[in-house]
Protein backbone atom coordinates (compact mmCIF):
# COMPACT_ATOMS: atom_id res chain seq x y z
CA UNK A 1 0.00 0.00 0.00
CA UNK A 2 1.71 3.67 -0.98
CA UNK A 3 1.62 5.96 1.63
CA UNK A 4 1.06 8.49 -0.57
CA UNK A 5 1.68 12.70 0.04
CA UNK A 6 1.35 14.13 3.47
CA UNK A 7 0.12 17.62 4.05
CA UNK A 8 -0.48 19.87 7.35
CA UNK A 9 -3.77 21.29 7.92
CA UNK A 10 -3.21 24.15 10.40
CA UNK A 11 -3.23 21.79 13.71
CA UNK A 12 0.21 19.86 12.92
CA UNK A 13 2.58 22.05 11.88
CA UNK A 14 4.60 20.78 15.56
CA UNK A 15 4.30 17.50 14.90
CA UNK A 16 5.20 17.65 11.36
CA UNK A 17 8.31 19.99 12.22
CA UNK A 18 9.66 17.58 14.42
CA UNK A 19 9.12 14.45 12.10
CA UNK A 20 11.04 16.15 9.47
CA UNK A 21 13.89 16.78 12.40
CA UNK A 22 13.62 12.79 13.13
CA UNK A 23 11.87 14.01 16.20
CA UNK A 24 8.60 12.13 17.77
CA UNK A 25 6.32 14.99 18.83
CA UNK A 26 3.40 14.76 20.68
CA UNK A 27 0.95 16.41 23.64
CA UNK A 28 1.70 16.87 27.40
CA UNK A 29 -0.51 17.94 29.79
CA UNK A 30 2.17 20.06 32.07
CA UNK A 31 -0.17 20.63 35.58
CA UNK A 32 -1.23 16.62 35.35
CA UNK A 33 2.26 15.26 33.86
CA UNK A 34 0.16 13.37 31.43
CA UNK A 35 1.52 12.29 27.80
CA UNK A 36 -1.20 12.11 24.54
CA UNK A 37 -1.05 11.40 21.22
CA UNK A 38 -0.48 14.38 18.47
CA UNK A 39 -3.85 14.60 17.81
CA UNK A 40 -5.28 15.04 21.40
CA UNK A 41 -7.17 18.45 21.83
CA UNK A 42 -7.64 19.00 25.91
CA UNK A 43 -6.86 17.40 28.71
CA UNK A 44 -9.20 14.90 29.73
CA UNK A 45 -8.13 14.91 33.44
CA UNK A 46 -7.97 18.35 34.24
CA UNK A 47 -9.55 19.98 30.86
CA UNK A 48 -6.96 22.22 30.40
CA UNK A 49 -7.15 23.29 26.38
CA UNK A 50 -3.10 24.31 26.62
CA UNK A 51 -1.35 21.34 25.93
CA UNK A 52 1.75 21.57 25.04
CA UNK A 53 4.09 20.13 22.40
CA UNK A 54 6.64 17.79 23.90
CA UNK A 55 9.18 15.58 22.18
CA UNK A 56 9.00 11.60 23.29
CA UNK A 57 11.87 9.38 23.68
CA UNK A 58 10.77 7.36 20.21
CA UNK A 59 10.78 4.51 21.84
CA UNK A 60 7.54 2.17 22.25
CA UNK A 61 6.23 -1.14 22.70
CA UNK A 62 3.87 -3.37 20.32
CA UNK A 63 -0.05 -3.79 22.08
CA UNK A 64 -1.69 -5.08 18.80
CA UNK A 65 -1.26 -5.33 14.80
CA UNK A 66 -2.98 -6.00 11.98
CA UNK A 67 -1.66 -7.18 8.67
CA UNK A 68 -4.10 -5.65 5.48
CA UNK A 69 -3.94 -7.07 2.56
CA UNK A 70 -5.49 -5.34 -0.79
CA UNK A 71 -7.89 -7.05 -3.08
CA UNK A 72 -5.66 -8.96 -5.79
CA UNK A 73 -6.23 -6.58 -9.00
CA UNK A 74 -7.97 -8.27 -12.08
CA UNK A 75 -4.04 -8.52 -13.79
CA UNK A 76 -4.04 -11.21 -10.72
CA UNK A 77 -1.44 -9.20 -9.06
CA UNK A 78 -1.16 -9.20 -4.82
CA UNK A 79 -0.57 -5.54 -3.26
CA UNK A 80 2.10 -6.38 -0.52
CA UNK A 81 0.89 -6.37 2.85
CA UNK A 82 0.42 -3.45 5.40
CA UNK A 83 1.92 -3.83 9.02
CA UNK A 84 -0.26 -1.46 11.46
CA UNK A 85 -0.23 -1.92 15.36
CA UNK A 86 -1.39 0.28 18.14
CA UNK A 87 1.86 1.23 19.97
CA UNK A 88 2.61 2.56 23.48
CA UNK A 89 4.64 5.26 23.86
CA UNK A 90 6.81 4.80 27.62
CA UNK A 91 5.16 7.83 28.23
CA UNK A 92 1.63 6.70 27.92
CA UNK A 93 0.13 7.20 25.18
CA UNK A 94 -0.88 5.04 21.91
CA UNK A 95 -0.44 5.63 18.64
CA UNK A 96 -1.85 4.36 15.08
CA UNK A 97 0.86 3.39 13.68
CA UNK A 98 3.01 1.57 10.45
CA UNK A 99 5.34 -1.14 11.28
CA UNK A 100 8.57 -1.87 9.08
CA UNK A 101 11.06 -4.01 8.81
CA UNK A 102 8.96 -6.13 10.97
CA UNK A 103 9.73 -10.09 11.06
CA UNK A 104 5.38 -11.60 11.39
CA UNK A 105 6.38 -14.35 13.54
CA UNK A 106 8.12 -11.98 16.14
CA UNK A 107 5.36 -10.14 16.72
CA UNK A 108 4.03 -10.09 19.89
CA UNK A 109 2.15 -7.98 22.45
CA UNK A 110 4.98 -6.15 24.05
CA UNK A 111 7.73 -6.21 20.95
CA UNK A 112 10.03 -3.19 21.90
CA UNK A 113 10.04 -0.80 18.85
CA UNK A 114 11.97 2.77 17.76
CA UNK A 115 10.48 5.42 16.00
CA UNK A 116 12.32 5.83 12.37
CA UNK A 117 11.79 8.68 10.28
CA UNK A 118 10.70 8.91 6.49
CA UNK A 119 11.61 11.89 4.32
CA UNK A 120 9.51 11.10 1.20
CA UNK A 121 10.49 13.48 -1.91
CA UNK A 122 7.51 15.70 -1.92
CA UNK A 123 4.88 15.71 1.30
CA UNK A 124 5.50 15.91 4.72
CA UNK A 125 7.91 13.65 6.61
CA UNK A 126 6.44 10.64 8.73
CA UNK A 127 7.25 8.23 11.12
CA UNK A 128 7.10 4.47 11.29
CA UNK A 129 8.12 2.18 13.87
CA UNK A 130 10.83 -0.88 13.74
CA UNK A 131 11.80 -3.49 16.19
CA UNK A 132 14.48 -2.33 18.51
CA UNK A 133 16.93 -4.59 18.53
CA UNK B 1 -49.88 3.72 28.76
CA UNK B 2 -48.51 2.20 31.75
CA UNK B 3 -48.41 -1.24 30.18
CA UNK B 4 -45.63 -0.11 28.10
CA UNK B 5 -44.32 0.22 24.40
CA UNK B 6 -44.47 -2.07 21.57
CA UNK B 7 -43.13 -2.49 18.27
CA UNK B 8 -46.02 -3.00 15.69
CA UNK B 9 -44.48 -2.93 12.24
CA UNK B 10 -41.27 -4.27 9.94
CA UNK B 11 -40.99 -3.22 6.69
CA UNK B 12 -38.04 -3.80 5.07
CA UNK B 13 -37.31 -3.02 1.44
CA UNK B 14 -35.27 -5.37 -1.01
CA UNK B 15 -32.25 -5.52 0.31
CA UNK B 16 -28.28 -5.75 -1.04
CA UNK B 17 -27.40 -4.83 -4.62
CA UNK B 18 -30.68 -3.05 -4.76
CA UNK B 19 -29.77 -0.11 -7.17
CA UNK B 20 -31.55 3.44 -8.89
CA UNK B 21 -33.23 4.11 -5.23
CA UNK B 22 -31.94 7.18 -3.45
CA UNK B 23 -31.39 6.30 0.52
CA UNK B 24 -34.91 8.79 0.84
CA UNK B 25 -36.77 7.02 -1.49
CA UNK B 26 -36.01 3.67 0.35
CA UNK B 27 -36.67 5.00 3.82
CA UNK B 28 -39.75 6.06 2.75
CA UNK B 29 -40.85 2.42 0.93
CA UNK B 30 -39.64 0.99 4.05
CA UNK B 31 -41.73 2.94 6.37
CA UNK B 32 -45.08 2.89 3.83
CA UNK B 33 -44.19 -0.86 4.52
CA UNK B 34 -43.58 -0.89 8.30
CA UNK B 35 -47.18 1.04 8.72
CA UNK B 36 -48.87 -1.02 6.41
CA UNK B 37 -47.77 -4.38 8.01
CA UNK B 38 -49.23 -3.06 11.37
CA UNK B 39 -52.94 -2.85 9.77
CA UNK B 40 -52.10 1.33 10.10
CA UNK B 41 -52.27 4.23 7.65
CA UNK B 42 -49.24 6.63 7.34
CA UNK B 43 -51.69 9.50 9.48
CA UNK B 44 -51.67 6.75 12.19
CA UNK B 45 -47.89 8.12 12.74
CA UNK B 46 -46.94 11.14 15.04
CA UNK B 47 -44.01 10.68 15.46
CA UNK B 48 -40.48 9.88 12.95
CA UNK B 49 -37.45 8.75 13.62
CA UNK B 50 -34.12 9.23 10.69
CA UNK B 51 -30.95 7.69 10.72
CA UNK B 52 -28.66 6.62 8.14
CA UNK B 53 -25.33 4.42 6.89
CA UNK B 54 -22.51 5.86 4.47
CA UNK B 55 -24.74 6.47 1.25
CA UNK B 56 -25.92 9.60 2.18
CA UNK B 57 -29.08 10.71 4.77
CA UNK B 58 -32.92 10.51 4.31
CA UNK B 59 -32.70 13.58 6.32
CA UNK B 60 -36.33 14.84 8.41
CA UNK B 61 -37.24 16.01 4.97
CA UNK B 62 -38.23 12.54 4.58
CA UNK B 63 -41.77 13.54 6.87
CA UNK B 64 -42.83 15.47 3.52
CA UNK B 65 -42.09 12.95 1.22
CA UNK B 66 -44.10 10.77 2.89
CA UNK B 67 -46.79 13.82 3.27
CA UNK B 68 -46.90 13.41 7.26
CA UNK B 69 -48.32 16.46 8.60
CA UNK B 70 -48.77 17.28 12.30
CA UNK B 71 -46.12 15.12 13.44
CA UNK B 72 -45.16 15.48 17.37
CA UNK B 73 -41.91 14.14 17.58
CA UNK B 74 -39.61 14.52 13.79
CA UNK B 75 -35.48 13.62 14.33
CA UNK B 76 -32.76 12.53 12.71
CA UNK B 77 -30.21 10.42 15.25
CA UNK B 78 -26.89 9.09 14.98
CA UNK B 79 -25.17 6.82 17.45
CA UNK B 80 -23.69 4.80 14.37
CA UNK B 81 -24.31 1.62 14.53
CA UNK B 82 -26.43 1.82 18.08
CA UNK B 83 -28.81 3.85 16.27
CA UNK B 84 -31.61 1.49 15.73
CA UNK B 85 -31.34 0.46 19.71
CA UNK B 86 -31.08 4.24 20.41
CA UNK B 87 -34.15 5.32 18.06
CA UNK B 88 -36.31 2.46 19.63
CA UNK B 89 -36.10 3.66 22.80
CA UNK B 90 -36.65 7.43 22.22
CA UNK B 91 -39.64 5.83 20.81
CA UNK B 92 -40.96 3.87 23.47
CA UNK B 93 -39.95 7.03 26.03
CA UNK B 94 -42.29 9.34 23.85
CA UNK B 95 -44.91 7.01 23.92
CA UNK B 96 -44.80 6.54 27.24
CA UNK B 97 -44.56 9.95 28.66
CA UNK B 98 -47.28 10.73 25.99
CA UNK B 99 -45.35 13.20 23.40
CA UNK B 100 -46.34 10.53 20.94
CA UNK B 101 -48.28 7.50 20.46
CA UNK B 102 -47.12 6.31 17.14
CA UNK B 103 -43.63 6.67 16.13
CA UNK B 104 -42.15 4.87 13.37
CA UNK B 105 -38.37 4.48 13.31
CA UNK B 106 -36.21 3.95 10.24
CA UNK B 107 -32.47 3.67 9.03
CA UNK B 108 -31.97 3.67 4.98
CA UNK B 109 -28.85 3.43 3.15
CA UNK B 110 -26.76 2.76 -0.43
CA UNK B 111 -23.37 2.69 -0.31
CA UNK B 112 -23.20 0.11 -3.02
CA UNK B 113 -22.67 1.72 -6.30
CA UNK B 114 -22.51 -0.58 -9.96
CA UNK B 115 -19.92 -2.57 -10.52
CA UNK B 116 -18.08 -1.75 -7.49
CA UNK B 117 -16.72 -4.27 -4.95
CA UNK B 118 -18.49 -4.32 -1.59
CA UNK B 119 -15.29 -3.56 0.88
CA UNK B 120 -14.67 -0.10 -1.18
CA UNK B 121 -17.72 1.66 -0.47
CA UNK B 122 -16.19 1.66 2.97
CA UNK B 123 -12.58 2.39 1.72
CA UNK B 124 -11.31 5.52 2.09
CA UNK B 125 -8.52 6.44 -0.79
CA UNK B 126 -6.71 9.82 -2.03
CA UNK B 127 -3.77 10.85 -3.81
CA UNK B 128 -2.77 13.42 -0.87
CA UNK B 129 -4.13 13.45 3.09
CA UNK B 130 -4.07 16.27 5.28
CA UNK B 131 -4.10 16.53 9.06
CA UNK B 132 -3.55 13.83 11.51
CA UNK B 133 -6.75 12.08 10.51
CA UNK B 134 -4.92 11.92 6.93
CA UNK B 135 -2.24 10.73 8.07
CA UNK B 136 -3.98 7.64 9.90
CA UNK B 137 -5.45 6.52 7.07
CA UNK B 138 -2.39 7.51 4.63
CA UNK B 139 -0.43 5.40 7.03
CA UNK B 140 -2.77 2.21 5.78
CA UNK B 141 -5.68 2.42 7.93
CA UNK B 142 -8.10 3.00 4.96
CA UNK B 143 -11.06 1.46 6.63
CA UNK B 144 -12.88 -0.18 9.56
CA UNK B 145 -11.48 -3.33 8.84
CA UNK B 146 -7.89 -2.77 10.43
CA UNK B 147 -9.56 -0.97 13.67
CA UNK B 148 -11.29 -4.13 14.44
CA UNK B 149 -8.35 -6.07 13.55
CA UNK B 150 -6.65 -4.65 15.94
CA UNK B 151 -9.34 -5.40 18.62
CA UNK B 152 -9.73 -8.61 17.64
CA UNK B 153 -5.94 -9.15 18.28
CA UNK B 154 -5.65 -7.68 21.09
CA UNK B 155 -8.92 -9.90 22.28
CA UNK B 156 -6.56 -12.99 21.32
CA UNK B 157 -2.89 -12.06 22.64
CA UNK B 158 -4.73 -11.34 25.89
CA UNK B 159 -7.29 -14.56 26.32
CA UNK B 160 -6.11 -16.82 23.47
CA UNK B 161 -9.04 -16.62 21.34
CA UNK B 162 -8.26 -18.04 18.02
CA UNK B 163 -9.30 -17.58 14.27
CA UNK B 164 -10.80 -20.98 14.20
CA UNK B 165 -13.10 -20.09 17.41
CA UNK B 166 -14.20 -16.85 15.54
CA UNK B 167 -14.61 -19.32 12.11
CA UNK B 168 -17.35 -21.26 14.41
CA UNK B 169 -19.17 -17.81 14.56
CA UNK B 170 -19.17 -17.62 11.22
CA UNK B 171 -20.53 -21.20 10.02
CA UNK B 172 -22.83 -21.25 13.03
CA UNK B 173 -24.31 -17.67 11.54
CA UNK B 174 -24.81 -18.79 8.15
CA UNK B 175 -26.13 -22.04 8.92
CA UNK B 176 -28.98 -19.54 10.16
CA UNK B 177 -28.67 -17.56 6.70
CA UNK B 178 -29.55 -20.79 5.05
CA UNK B 179 -33.01 -21.09 6.30
CA UNK B 180 -33.75 -17.10 6.01
CA UNK B 181 -34.86 -16.35 2.20
CA UNK B 182 -34.11 -12.76 2.67
CA UNK B 183 -30.50 -13.42 3.43
CA UNK B 184 -27.54 -12.35 0.74
CA UNK B 185 -25.42 -15.65 1.26
CA UNK B 186 -26.73 -18.87 2.05
CA UNK B 187 -24.47 -21.38 0.62
CA UNK B 188 -23.16 -23.69 3.54
CA UNK B 189 -19.44 -22.65 4.95
CA UNK B 190 -17.03 -24.75 7.20
CA UNK B 191 -14.77 -23.67 9.38
CA UNK B 192 -12.29 -25.10 6.95
CA UNK B 193 -13.77 -22.59 4.42
CA UNK B 194 -13.29 -19.63 7.29
CA UNK B 195 -9.59 -20.61 7.64
CA UNK B 196 -8.76 -20.83 3.73
CA UNK B 197 -10.73 -17.22 2.96
CA UNK B 198 -8.42 -14.53 1.87
CA UNK B 199 -7.23 -12.19 4.52
CA UNK B 200 -9.00 -8.67 4.96
CA UNK B 201 -6.95 -7.49 7.88
CA UNK B 202 -5.34 -10.04 9.90
CA UNK B 203 -6.42 -11.72 12.17
CA UNK B 204 -9.48 -11.62 10.42
CA UNK B 205 -10.33 -13.46 7.25
CA UNK B 206 -13.00 -12.24 4.83
CA UNK B 207 -15.61 -14.43 6.28
CA UNK B 208 -15.23 -12.46 9.58
CA UNK B 209 -16.04 -9.52 7.84
CA UNK B 210 -20.09 -8.64 7.09
CA UNK B 211 -21.68 -7.59 4.03
CA UNK B 212 -22.52 -4.30 2.17
CA UNK B 213 -26.05 -3.77 1.33
CA UNK B 214 -28.35 -1.71 0.41
CA UNK B 215 -31.80 -0.70 1.25
CA UNK B 216 -34.23 0.25 4.21
CA UNK B 217 -35.92 -1.31 7.57
CA UNK B 218 -37.95 0.76 9.78
CA UNK B 219 -40.45 -0.38 12.73
CA UNK B 220 -43.34 1.01 14.10
CA UNK B 221 -43.49 1.66 18.25
CA UNK B 222 -47.15 2.02 19.72
CA UNK B 223 -48.37 1.61 22.88
CA UNK B 224 -48.71 -1.55 24.63
CA UNK B 225 -52.71 -1.27 24.95
CA UNK B 226 -53.17 -0.23 21.39
CA UNK B 227 -50.60 -2.94 20.29
CA UNK B 228 -52.80 -5.97 21.12
CA UNK B 229 -55.83 -4.56 18.30
CA UNK B 230 -53.27 -4.05 15.37
CA UNK B 231 -52.25 -6.85 12.84
CA UNK B 232 -48.73 -8.28 13.86
CA UNK B 233 -48.53 -9.53 17.12
CA UNK B 234 -46.69 -7.03 19.52
CA UNK B 235 -43.57 -7.79 20.08
CA UNK B 236 -43.22 -5.86 23.62
CA UNK B 237 -40.43 -3.47 24.58
CA UNK B 238 -38.85 -4.53 28.13
CA UNK B 239 -35.96 -2.59 28.81
CA UNK B 240 -33.43 -0.81 27.09
CA UNK B 241 -29.74 0.76 27.60
CA UNK B 242 -26.59 2.06 26.09
CA UNK B 243 -22.42 2.06 26.88
CA UNK B 244 -20.71 4.48 25.60
CA UNK B 245 -16.92 3.75 27.04
CA UNK B 246 -15.17 6.27 25.84
CA UNK B 247 -11.84 4.14 25.39
CA UNK B 248 -8.56 6.28 25.64
CA UNK B 249 -5.45 5.99 23.29
CA UNK B 250 -2.89 5.02 26.64
CA UNK B 251 -1.61 2.64 29.13
CA UNK B 252 -4.49 0.94 30.48
CA UNK B 253 -6.88 0.60 28.25
CA UNK B 254 -9.54 -1.91 27.89
CA UNK B 255 -10.10 -1.44 24.21
CA UNK B 256 -10.41 -4.98 22.38
CA UNK B 257 -11.22 -6.76 25.51
CA UNK B 258 -14.20 -4.70 26.75
CA UNK B 259 -17.13 -2.83 25.06
CA UNK B 260 -19.99 -0.91 26.03
CA UNK B 261 -22.14 -4.32 25.95
CA UNK B 262 -21.33 -4.20 29.61
CA UNK B 263 -22.17 -1.36 30.93
CA UNK B 264 -25.95 -1.39 28.32
CA UNK B 265 -26.36 -4.81 28.85
CA UNK B 266 -27.27 -4.54 32.71
CA UNK B 267 -28.78 -1.18 32.25
CA UNK B 268 -31.25 -2.83 30.08
CA UNK B 269 -31.65 -6.39 32.00
CA UNK B 270 -32.49 -4.51 35.28
CA UNK B 271 -35.00 -2.52 33.84
CA UNK B 272 -36.71 -6.02 32.59
CA UNK B 273 -36.44 -7.69 35.69
CA UNK B 274 -34.10 -10.50 33.93
CA UNK B 275 -30.68 -11.94 33.74
CA UNK B 276 -28.82 -13.56 30.89
CA UNK B 277 -29.84 -16.45 31.89
CA UNK B 278 -33.38 -15.86 31.12
CA UNK B 279 -32.64 -14.68 27.83
CA UNK B 280 -34.20 -17.43 24.94
CA UNK B 281 -32.40 -15.61 21.70
CA UNK B 282 -29.55 -12.98 21.10
CA UNK B 283 -29.53 -10.77 17.54
CA UNK B 284 -26.51 -9.41 18.35
CA UNK B 285 -24.99 -6.55 16.06
CA UNK B 286 -21.98 -8.74 13.85
CA UNK B 287 -20.01 -6.16 11.62
CA UNK B 288 -17.18 -8.83 12.23
CA UNK B 289 -17.13 -12.19 13.84
CA UNK B 290 -15.07 -10.78 16.74
CA UNK B 291 -17.85 -8.46 17.75
CA UNK B 292 -20.05 -11.35 18.75
CA UNK B 293 -17.64 -12.90 20.85
CA UNK B 294 -16.95 -10.11 22.87
CA UNK B 295 -20.54 -8.80 22.76
CA UNK B 296 -21.48 -12.05 24.37
CA UNK B 297 -18.40 -12.29 27.20
CA UNK B 298 -19.84 -8.61 28.01
CA UNK B 299 -23.43 -9.33 28.39
CA UNK B 300 -22.61 -12.00 30.72
CA UNK B 301 -23.53 -15.14 28.71
CA UNK B 302 -20.11 -16.35 29.33
CA UNK B 303 -16.82 -15.67 31.34
CA UNK B 304 -14.47 -13.00 30.35
CA UNK B 305 -12.22 -14.38 27.52
CA UNK B 306 -14.37 -17.62 27.63
CA UNK B 307 -16.22 -15.84 24.43
CA UNK B 308 -14.00 -18.27 21.89
CA UNK B 309 -15.21 -21.68 23.36
CA UNK B 310 -18.68 -20.28 24.10
CA UNK B 311 -19.00 -19.48 20.42
CA UNK B 312 -16.83 -23.34 19.65
CA UNK B 313 -19.17 -25.44 21.78
CA UNK B 314 -21.94 -25.19 19.04
CA UNK B 315 -24.45 -23.00 21.52
CA UNK B 316 -24.91 -20.35 18.89
CA UNK B 317 -26.45 -22.07 15.96
CA UNK B 318 -29.38 -23.93 15.02
CA UNK B 319 -30.14 -26.68 18.01
CA UNK B 320 -27.52 -25.08 20.72
CA UNK B 321 -28.19 -23.48 23.63
CA UNK B 322 -28.55 -19.54 23.02
CA UNK B 323 -29.25 -19.31 19.23
CA UNK B 324 -27.88 -15.84 17.98
CA UNK B 325 -28.46 -13.88 14.94
CA UNK B 326 -31.04 -16.51 13.53
CA UNK B 327 -31.03 -14.98 10.31
CA UNK B 328 -27.84 -14.77 9.27
CA UNK B 329 -26.99 -11.38 10.32
CA UNK B 330 -24.89 -8.91 9.29
CA UNK B 331 -22.55 -11.54 7.99
CA UNK B 332 -24.58 -13.65 6.22
CA UNK B 333 -28.07 -11.85 6.39
CA UNK B 334 -27.79 -7.92 4.94
CA UNK B 335 -26.77 -5.26 6.57
CA UNK B 336 -28.58 -2.57 7.43
CA UNK B 337 -26.73 -1.34 11.16
CA UNK B 338 -28.17 -2.11 14.11
CA UNK B 339 -31.43 -2.56 11.84
CA UNK B 340 -30.29 -6.02 10.95
CA UNK B 341 -30.00 -7.37 14.49
CA UNK B 342 -33.52 -5.71 15.05
CA UNK B 343 -35.69 -7.12 12.33
CA UNK B 344 -34.52 -10.58 12.86
CA UNK B 345 -35.59 -9.94 16.49
CA UNK B 346 -39.07 -8.73 15.98
CA UNK B 347 -39.47 -11.82 13.23
CA UNK B 348 -38.61 -13.77 16.20
CA UNK B 349 -40.74 -12.15 18.60
CA UNK B 350 -43.57 -12.69 16.68
CA UNK B 351 -42.97 -16.79 15.66
CA UNK B 352 -42.74 -16.10 11.94
CA UNK B 353 -39.27 -17.60 11.82
CA UNK B 354 -40.54 -20.35 9.76
CA UNK B 355 -38.04 -22.53 9.30
CA UNK B 356 -35.40 -21.04 11.86
CA UNK B 357 -37.89 -20.32 14.64
CA UNK B 358 -36.04 -20.23 17.74
CA UNK B 359 -38.06 -23.14 19.71
CA UNK B 360 -38.58 -20.71 22.89
CA UNK B 361 -38.47 -16.62 22.11
CA UNK B 362 -39.85 -15.54 25.36
CA UNK B 363 -37.51 -12.98 25.55
CA UNK B 364 -34.75 -12.07 23.03
CA UNK B 365 -31.93 -9.58 23.43
CA UNK B 366 -30.74 -6.79 20.68
CA UNK B 367 -27.76 -5.64 20.44
CA UNK B 368 -26.49 -2.43 18.44
CA UNK B 369 -22.75 -1.58 18.31
CA UNK B 370 -21.10 1.72 16.36
CA UNK B 371 -17.61 3.29 15.63
CA UNK B 372 -14.77 1.51 16.62
CA UNK B 373 -16.69 -0.86 19.55
CA UNK B 374 -17.16 2.88 20.77
CA UNK B 375 -21.23 3.13 21.14
CA UNK B 376 -23.48 0.10 22.21
CA UNK B 377 -27.15 -0.86 22.53
CA UNK B 378 -29.30 -2.90 23.91
CA UNK B 379 -32.86 -4.10 23.81
CA UNK B 380 -34.76 -6.41 25.16
CA UNK B 381 -38.00 -7.70 23.43
CA UNK B 382 -40.55 -10.33 24.59
CA UNK B 383 -44.18 -11.48 22.82
CA UNK B 384 -45.60 -11.00 26.29
CA UNK B 385 -46.27 -7.92 27.66
CA UNK B 386 -44.21 -6.99 30.24
CA UNK B 387 -44.98 -8.04 33.69
CA UNK B 388 -46.83 -10.75 32.54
Amino acid sequence: MDIGILRRDGRTDPFFDGAAADRLVVRRCVPCDRWFAPDQGDCPGCGSTGLEWARASGTATLVAWTVTHAKPREDGAVPPPAYLALVELPEGPWLHARLDGVDPASLREGLPLRAAFEHPAEGESYVLFRPAS
Amino acid sequence: MGEGASIVGLGMTELGRVYGRSPRRLAADAVRRAVADAGLSLPDLDGLLVSHGMGGSPGIELADSLGLRDLRLLTQMNAFGATAGAMVAYAAMSVLSGAATTVACVFADAPLKPRQSAGSAYHRDAPEWYGFGGMTAALGFRSVNAFYALAARRHMERYGTTSEQLGAIAVSTRRWAAMNPLAQMRDPITVEDHQNSRWVAEPLHLLDCCLVSNGAIAVVVTGADRARDLAQPPVHLWGWGQGHPGHRRERGSEFGLRTGAATSGPVAMKMAGVTPDDIDVCQLYDCYTYTVLVSLEDYGFCGKGEGGAFAASGALGPGGSLPTNTGGGQLSGYYMWGMTPLSEAVIQGRGQGGERQADRNDLILVSGNGGILDHHSTLILSPHAKGT
